[in-house]
């Protein structure tokens, strides 16, 4: 990743319509895929989706609360608590559009170095919020934390090619 | 840093100090002027640094109200947000929606795919009953041939003459002739006009013998004879071929009665068939000048001809049967 001051940094807008329609999707699906496909439950679409356009916004206050609302709707649709989901996924919305703001990630292997990091950030994450604040403390399942990394990361660049089809340069 | 908005006057300090063209300036403190105290600046500062880090101080507000609105519900377990009531209520539409298209598709699938094996079970089942239809065949004509042989085994046994069994192995070519070639010869002690028959009759006789085949005359060979005699009166006549798989029995008078049906058998009289073995069956009866027009039809059919026997001893007749006893 190159630092933004020896080249233009190219600014996109996505209609607000697509963006949440986005992410209501991602919240059906994955509520859904599990039930027909069990695979499907490494998978976080929402997170993909928090990741995406908070990338593209390159807005930090724009990126928490996405991810904020993502993950609230994730909790609301889970047996947890809310917030769990959100706390998180705002953080990932944060450090994604900050991530922008310093890097160049229109680069194709930025981009996915970039969503490796925070889809382990957030597997991590999760993983000790649930150690910190429930009182059975799940057991670690390392095979699963890189199924999930292996599965998302497979997953990131396919569907940030079709969210790229929403965008429009500013 | 940022600048701070320059609201007021600065305090000069007592010493040596910059002036705004850079020249350093000297001043006493007795000479300085009294100044007014300095105003409130920290609010400014923090109101700086709170918009610089904007982004950082939303992301914090964030974090706190859903750590809170967490240890809400962990300290009161019973309390159930109704944003979960509200999202679930939403959802459950699009996801009946997925549940019903994936049902389809998955219906759809399931059935394209019960065609696809349908399809091939279907080829398979096709080809193992052409196997099964060939074998049933094979096995019906391998009974066939089992209840031929019986029949032959069994009319050898009875018949009171000696028989060689042969296999018809060719047909001669030709519309008018009516020939068949059988698998044994002169190695099975076969001669010319030895009579061959089946247990349904009388088929021909030989009429050329090889070393290891032999020609057999059909009756139905315009050139073939045999002395008949109607089986139910005894009526005489002399069986010919007619060609086209039938017969015609000669030398019957017009008084004669014969009917179609009547049973037409050998005579015996010409010393080559045995006596009383079935040629055919009359099929039509005509007036002639003096003789009847008889057609028979052969009792041993000559286009079905699979295995015969060839009668290789004729029993004795009445009068050297006889004349052997004395």
């Amino acid at each position: 990743m190159s630092a933004p001051t020896e080249r233009p940094i190219n600014v996109y807008r996505v209609h607000a319509a697509a963006l949440w329609i986005a992410a209501f999707l991602a919240l059906v699906l994955q509520a859904f895929l599990p039930v027909v496909l069990p695979l499907a439950r490494l998978v976080d679409l929402p997170l993909l989706v928090v990741i995406y356009f908070s990338i593209t916004r390159r807005s930090k206050v724009f990126g928490t609360l996405f991810g904020t609302v993502v993950g609230l709707g994730e909790d609301a649709l889970s047996h947890g608590f809310l917030g769990m989901f959100g706390i998180i996924k705002a953080l990932v919305g944060y450090f994604g559009a900050w991530a922008s703001i310093q890097f160049d990630l229109e680069q194709f292997a930025a981009r996915l170095v970039l969503t490796a990091a925070l889809v382990l950030f957030h597997s991590v994450a999760l993983a000790g919020f649930e150690r910190a604040l429930l009182e059975s403390v799940p057991a670690w399942q390392p095979l699963d934390l890189a199924a999930t990394l292996l599965f998302n990361v497979a997953l990131a660049p396919v569907l940030f090619q079709l969210f790229d089809r929403l965008r429009r340069p500013a | 840093m940022s600048d701070a908005p320059n609201q007021g006057r600065r305090a000069l300090p007592v010493g040596p100090k910059l002036s705004r063209d850079g020249l350093l300036e000297l001043r006493s403190p007795e000479s300085s002027p009294p100044v007014a105290p300095r105003a409130p600046e920290t609010p400014q500062l923090v109101q700086a640094f709170v918009s610089r880090h904007r982004s950082f101080f939303i992301l914090a507000a964030v974090l706190v109200a859903q750590l809170a609105l967490l240890v809400v519900q962990i300290t009161r377990a019973r309390i159930l947000p109704p944003a979960k009531g509200w999202a679930v209520t939403v959802l459950v539409p699009f996801e009946r929606s997925l549940r019903g298209l994936t049902d389809v598709t998955g219906g759809s699938w399931e059935a394209f795919r019960n065609l696809t094996e349908a399809e091939d079970q279907n080829h398979e089942l096709s080809a193992r009953l052409a196997d099964d239809e060939t074998r049933i065949r094979e096995l019906s004509a391998k009974a066939a041939e089992n209840e031929r042989l019986r029949l032959l085994l069994d009319f050898k046994a009875r018949a009171p003459f000696a028989t060689v069994p042969a296999e018809v192995i060719g047909a001669s070519p030709g519309e008018n002739s009516n020939t068949v070639l059988i698998d044994k010869g002169a190695d099975a002690g076969f001669a010319t006009d030895l009579p061959v028959v089946t247990p349904a009759g009388v088929a021909g006789k030989i009429i050329a013998v090889y070393p290891q085949s032999a020609q057999v005359l059909l009756i139905t060979d315009p050139s073939s004879g045999a002395g008949s005699l109607v089986q139910n009166n005894r009526v005489q006549g002399i069986l010919k071929g007619a060609g086209r798989g039938l017969c015609q029995l000669d030398y019957v008078m017009n008084q004669d009665p014969v009917s179609p049906g009547d049973v037409v058998v050998t005579s015996g009289l010409d010393q080559i068939f045995p006596k009383g073995l079935p040629l055919g069956t009359v099929v039509r009866v005509g007036e002639g000048n003096l003789y009847k027009q008889i057609v028979v039809r052969p009792a041993v059919a000559p286009d079905r001809l699979e295995e015969v026997l060839v009668v290789t001893s004729k029993p004795a007749a009445p009068e050297e049967a006889r004349s052997q006893a004395h």
